[in-house]
């Protein structure tokens, strides 16, 4: 029988799963993703998580305590930074730690180290380091890489010209309601750490009932990565965080241009990249001010009704918009 | 050019002695008050850590006093500590205050800074001689308060009236506070040996030790922890923290080497349990109660402000090194509703503890 590689479906697995499932698929193992989030699975491994981290976090708890029997070993990455001068939240560097100390009887942990600003701990150094513990040969891995980064591409490409991925917006089976319909077209923006925009049972299907109300969305992914690097020039205060460094970039894009009628930041409670993020992108909101804008932050006792609410309003609110902007 | 920066540990007296020997003209914020707090926490995003809280709370009330120039550090991540720069100035500039703003960070080298201060040497005309000895004397007058702390945590818990150390304490910070030359120093700091030789001891307790660790800015402000170095010491308990305004210095100047108990040989103990340093105190806050339980500490308080990026870290991992190292560890995740009375309970119900542990290995 082959070796059983869990991948948690949390956190950066939303970013990053093309890559890791096409390398260790074509490296022969077989690779056990935790089932999509839902409520019983996510309130089982809430009992491990602190309570001082956020929400997604404890999250991942859960989906590795589902997953740690089924398999031989956790995929569970050490991500510092992807590119000179960025790094990712430090809560995702000592998770591989915080998950190992907090849940009784785990599994090996396979825990690559992956520090871009240094040579030998690339993305693909890390994962090969990975793959040779496991008794792979160098030839092998390389090819495996290969396939995996141009999955990867793929993915982001797939992304940007606005398809749906299956795997990203997926529906859940959390209780939300239907708003209603009006025959107006909008067009609307969401930003977020992608761990919070394509969790469905995070964000109470927020995908699906905007796009069920003739709502066409705009994600973050569609943004250049020049217009990006230009809009955070553009501020003058170079955003260290990865996903910081997105989110701002593209909700300022999208601030500035006509693409959209309004924007959304999808946020969770306790997140430190968005507690500065946010203020600055409000303050930018308040400066163009033309376009609402609604801050939804969510945690473990968010109920649907809340969200529906200031959805339904923050709707209106650009249909109003919309509407008076035809007339004058 | 008034410039101001906010409080941390006992930074106010380095920069007061500066600058009455070379300038330039400091106006320090009000000691920290609850206005502070409340100031602060009115105008901050809501969910942003405490330090954020207190810091603009400083700045908004030194704006007031009339300072007009702010110097703050800052880094490239991944605390947040790197982006409180933008995100302060642009609060404060809705709030309608006109400032400068000097960010310190190493993105331009350290060079630049150097150059920079030795221009504004020659405009005032300050020799380069002076400016050593004044260096050298600010130092001086840090190193001196943090030994006074230093003997207050262990003369505190013997002491028999209550509050007298305290009271001692905060008059010998005055006096180094105005010594204005070398001599006056040794004479003020004789004083205060005097001082301390007068208090009234009872050498015959048995003291328990705890270390305080944590993130940087909650161990070092006794504004921000609740001052919990004077309740444990009022409790019958020698503390020491891990966190001084010196040792901050000779670490990133690395001239720590000599010190067994350094921040970079606590990050080395922490490596079993959090293979890579990930930035901030985390690592060295797991590493330092393994150090200190080396010398005797029976336990350890870790205190961090509640949503801390790193810190959450150093928690979940601090459960173990607790078990494995045989040290209870309490922790404090501090936000501003700060209820005196939770305080106070945990801390003595986890002194209560301490003393049964300590009772029972005597037993064996």
């Amino acid at each position: 029988m082959s070796i059983r590689i869990g991948i948690p479906r949390a956190l950066l697995y939303y970013r990053y799963f093309s890559l890791w499932h096409t390398f260790f698929r074509e490296l022969g193992f077989e690779v056990v993703v935790s089932r999509p989030s839902h409520r019983s699975l996510i309130e089982e491994g809430f009992k491990f998580a602190d309570d001082d981290t956020c929400l997604p976090i404890k999250m991942a708890y859960s989906h590795t305590f589902y997953l740690k029997d089924q398999v031989d070993y956790l995929f569970i990455p050490r991500l510092l930074s992807l590119e000179p001068g960025t790094c990712f939240c430090p809560r995702l560097a000592g998770l591989p730690e915080m998950l190992k100390y907090s849940i009784p009887n785990m599994p090996a942990i396979l825990d690559p180290y992956v520090d871009e600003r240094y040579r030998d701990s690339r993305f693909s150094h890390a994962l090969s380091k990975v793959a040779s513990t496991l008794g792979k040969g160098s030839k092998e891995i390389k090819q495996a890489y290969q396939k995996g980064e141009v999955a990867y591409q793929l993915f982001r490409e797939r992304l940007k010209r606005g398809e749906k991925i299956p795997e990203l917006f997926s529906e859940s089976k959390r209780e939300s309601f239907p708003l209603q319909k009006d025959d107006l077209m909008k067009n609307i923006a969401i930003v977020g750490h992608p761990y919070c925009l394509y969790d469905p049972y995070f964000n109470f299907n927020l995908v699906k009932i905007l796009e069920n109300v003739h709502v066409s969305i705009y994600i973050q992914e569609m943004v250049n990565k020049e217009d990006i690097d230009f809009e955070i020039q553009r501020l003058g205060k170079d955003i260290y965080w990865t996903f910081g460094r997105e989110i701002l970039g593209a909700s300022l894009h999208y601030l500035h241009s006509d693409q959209v009628d309004g924007l959304i930041y999808l946020t969770c409670f306790a997140c430190g990249v968005d507690s500065m993020i946010e203020p600055l992108i409000r303050h930018k909101v308040k400066e163009y001010g033309d376009k609402p804008y609604l801050c939804l932050m969510i945690d473990e006792h968010t109920g649907p009704a809340g969200v529906l609410t200031r959805l339904e309003a923050f709707l209106e609110t650009v249909e109003r918009r919309k509407v008076d902007r035809r007339k004058a | 050019m008034k410039l101001t920066v906010p409080h941390l540990g006992h930074m106010d007296i380095f920069l007061r002695a500066m600058s009455r020997r070379i300038g330039p003209e400091f106006i320090f914020p009000p000691k920290t008050s609850p206005r502070t707090l409340l100031l602060g926490t009115k105008y901050s995003p809501e969910s942003t850590c405490l330090p954020f809280k207190f810091i603009l709370g400083n700045f908004i009330e030194a704006l007031e006093k009339g300072a007009d120039t702010i110097a703050m550090i800052s880094d490239r991540g991944p605390c947040r500590l790197g982006m409180y720069d933008v995100v302060m100035q642009q609060i404060l500039k809705d709030l309608g205050f006109q400032f400068d703003w000097i960010t310190m960070d190493d993105t331009r080298l350290w060079s630049d800074y150097l150059i920079r201060f030795n221009r504004e040497r020659k405009k005032r005309g300050v020799s380069v001689w002076d400016t050593l000895q004044a260096l050298r004397f600010s130092w001086k007058k840090v190193r001196l308060c943090e030994a006074i702390e230093k003997s207050v945590h262990k003369i505190r818990p013997l002491e028999v009236k209550r509050g007298e150390t305290t009271r001692v304490q905060t008059d010998c910070f005055k006096l180094i506070d105005e010594a204005s030359d070398f001599r006056e120093l040794v004479l003020s700091h004789q004083q205060c040996l005097e001082k301390f030789n007068r208090i009234e001891k009872d050498d015959s307790r048995n003291l328990l030790k705890v270390l305080i660790t944590g993130e940087g800015y909650m161990v070092i402000n006794p504004h921000a922890n609740q001052e919990i170095e004077r309740r444990l010491g009022e409790m019958g308990v020698e503390v020491t923290r891990t966190m001084w305004f010196t040792s901050q210095i000779t670490y990133a100047l690395h001239l720590d080497f000599l010190n067994p108990r350094s921040k970079r040989n606590a990050i080395k103990a922490s490596r079993p349990y959090l293979k890579h340093n990930i930035g901030g105190e985390c690592s060295a806050s797991i590493g330092y109660p393994i150090l200190y339980k080396k010398d005797g500490y029976e336990g350890a308080i870790q205190v961090l402000p509640l949503v801390c990026m790193l810190e959450a870290v150093a928690k979940n991992i601090l459960f173990r090194v607790s078990q494995e190292h045989d040290i209870p560890i309490l922790t404090f995740s501090l936000n501003e509703n700060l209820a005196e009375t939770m305080i106070a309970t945990r801390l003595s119900a986890f002194v209560d503890l301490l003393q049964e542990r300590r009772e029972r290995k005597k037993n064996g």
